[in-house]
């Protein structure tokens, strides 16, 4: 079942396109990879299914609904910057996604934000750069939502952090569930994705699954991004 | 959705505005001790005490703006928005819950003016009672000569119309941040922009319809504007308008949201 349609989605800002004619479907039951270098167009258009942007033209839909509060039940975002109150300790934001979200798990955000070792009592703002990335993250992870839309969540921490955090995307993830990683650490990623989109100047210029490009490329994800990318 | 919205919402204001209060409340208290110690002193501590409850009187009525703008700003429109934007809840109930919580700690803000201004006087008295000084307080009997017949309703009229421009210039301040976010550079200068055509259009309505509400509440007999009969008219003009800006925020925010 499609979870995610994308129809002639374009996307301009002034006399930039962001995106052009983007037209993509994405099922249940896996793991995609929206890589691309900066600037592609990856942020725009998860931003577009968030509901935070708004198309210049085209459509998308979650489970057939256009980005609204419907669609927000079911869509665990990680954005690419701090989005919490910096004012909140872990605790309390563990309140707010537990208020808000009926899919929140909090005994499981807890058991993360325990291995990861953050402090549930401090506040947002005394938190290194790092472990606010790690909280959000926790927070996102910690519910049962059909789509998670991941931007950037490896950027800004630790290679030991990193591998844990692609730990739980794998350990968390459901049949019934897509997750969407973007990024450009595609190195990094690579091993967990079940299908690759590749965005460049705002357009999708390759949609596979990962085997699929491995076996007819006899190379890595990697390596075909450095060339298709190659400046 | 929107009373889960407000428990976190009045106490992040709160968290704000209540160290604040303390500190009203400690210089009114301080000005109230030192106006009726001056007599037998110096009067530059009344001056002194005076000019700090002035200095925080001020800094209240500041923080409470700044803090209305910043609370709606920050949370629908700059960072905090991508954590606000993706929970269930719709845009009528995030400004809602914004409007609702200023209003609160507007009304909260005057009700303190009052305890503080009943604090300065408990001073004077406490002082007054230590050195057996005579304080001439207003005789309650009095107060049926200097209070207006109808005195009670009068007062609730003139608390609900406070309520409601409270209300209509809240919504009007979130129109125009909202307005000013649609410009993609500049959005503080864009929404003080905004702010003065929010003004121009509401003196333009105004215009419009003012004969009819002053006619409405004038009392022809003495020539003289009737509260009583202004109340429902002005009421009325107050809601439109906040109604009017509601409906530009809401639409802004559902159809034209782009946050940078």
């Amino acid at each position: 079942m499609s979870r995610i349609e994308i129809n002639n989605l374009t996307k301009k800002f002034g006399d930039l396109t962001a995106l052009d004619d983007v037209t993509l479907s994405l099922e249940q039951g896996q793991i995609v990879g929206l890589l691309g270098p900066n600037g592609s167009g990856k942020t725009t258009l998860i931003k577009i299914l968030n509901g935070l942007l708004q198309p210049t033209s085209g459509s998308v839909s979650i489970n057939g609904n256009a980005p609204g509060v419907e669609t927000k039940k079911v869509v665990a975002y990680l954005p690419d910057r701090n989005a919490l109150p910096d004012y909140m300790t872990a605790s309390q934001l563990m309140d707010i996604y537990g208020d808000f979200f009926a899919d929140f798990d909090r005994l499981k955000a807890e058991a993360m934000v325990d291995d990861l070792g953050i402090d549930r009592q401090q506040t947002m703002k005394k938190m290194s750069k790092g472990t606010k990335e790690k909280l959000q993250l926790c927070l996102v992870m910690a519910r049962q939502a059909d789509v998670y839309l991941l931007d950037e969540p490896i950027g800004g921490v630790d290679p030991a952090t990193r591998d844990y955090i692609l730990r739980t995307i794998i350990s968390n993830y459901n049949e019934n569930a897509v997750v969407v990683i973007s990024t450009h650490l595609i190195a990094d990623v690579e091993s967990v994705l079940d299908d690759v989109v590749f965005i460049h100047n705002g357009k999708i210029v390759l949609h596979k699954a990962a085997d699929e490009i491995r076996e007819e490329k006899g190379e890595s994800i990697d390596k075909l991004f450095r060339e298709v990318f190659k400046c | 959705m929107l009373g889960k919205l407000l428990k976190y919402e009045i106490p992040a204001m709160g968290r704000k505005m209540l160290p604040l209060y303390a500190a009203w409340a400690v210089t009114a208290l301080f000005l109230g001790l030192s106006t009726q110690a001056a007599e037998s002193k110096s009067e530059f501590i009344v001056v002194l005490t005076g000019l700090l409850y002035t200095v925080v009187t001020t800094a209240i009525v500041v923080m409470t703006v700044i803090l209305i703008v910043q609370r709606y700003s920050n949370s629908l429109l700059g960072d905090e928005a991508y954590f606000n934007h993706v929970l269930p809840v719709s845009a009528a109930e995030h400004i809602g819950n914004k409007l609702i919580s200023a209003t609160v700690w507007v009304v909260v803000t005057l009700l303190v003016a009052i305890v503080t201004a009943l604090l300065i006087g408990l001073g004077a008295m406490i002082i007054a009672g230590i050195h057996g000084y005579d304080i001439n307080l207003i005789d309650p009997v009095d107060l049926n000569v200097w209070l207006p017949k109808h005195f009670g309703l009068f007062a609730v009229e003139l608390i609900i119309l406070l309520i409601a421009s409270v209300v209509k210039t809240v919504m009007q301040i979130y129109a125009a941040i909202t307005i000013g976010h649609q410009a993609s550079n500049h959005t503080t200068l864009a929404s003080i922009g905004a702010y003065i055509l929010v003004l121009m259009f509401e003196a333009m309505v105004g215009r419009l319809f003012m004969p009819t509400l002053l006619s409405l509440g004038l009392n022809e007999a003495e020539g003289i504007l009737d509260l009583t009969k202004a109340f429902f008219p002005a009421l009325i003009g107050s809601f439109a308008f906040a109604a009017i800006y509601f409906f530009v925020c809401k639409y802004l925010m559902e159809k034209r949201l782009n946050l940078a």
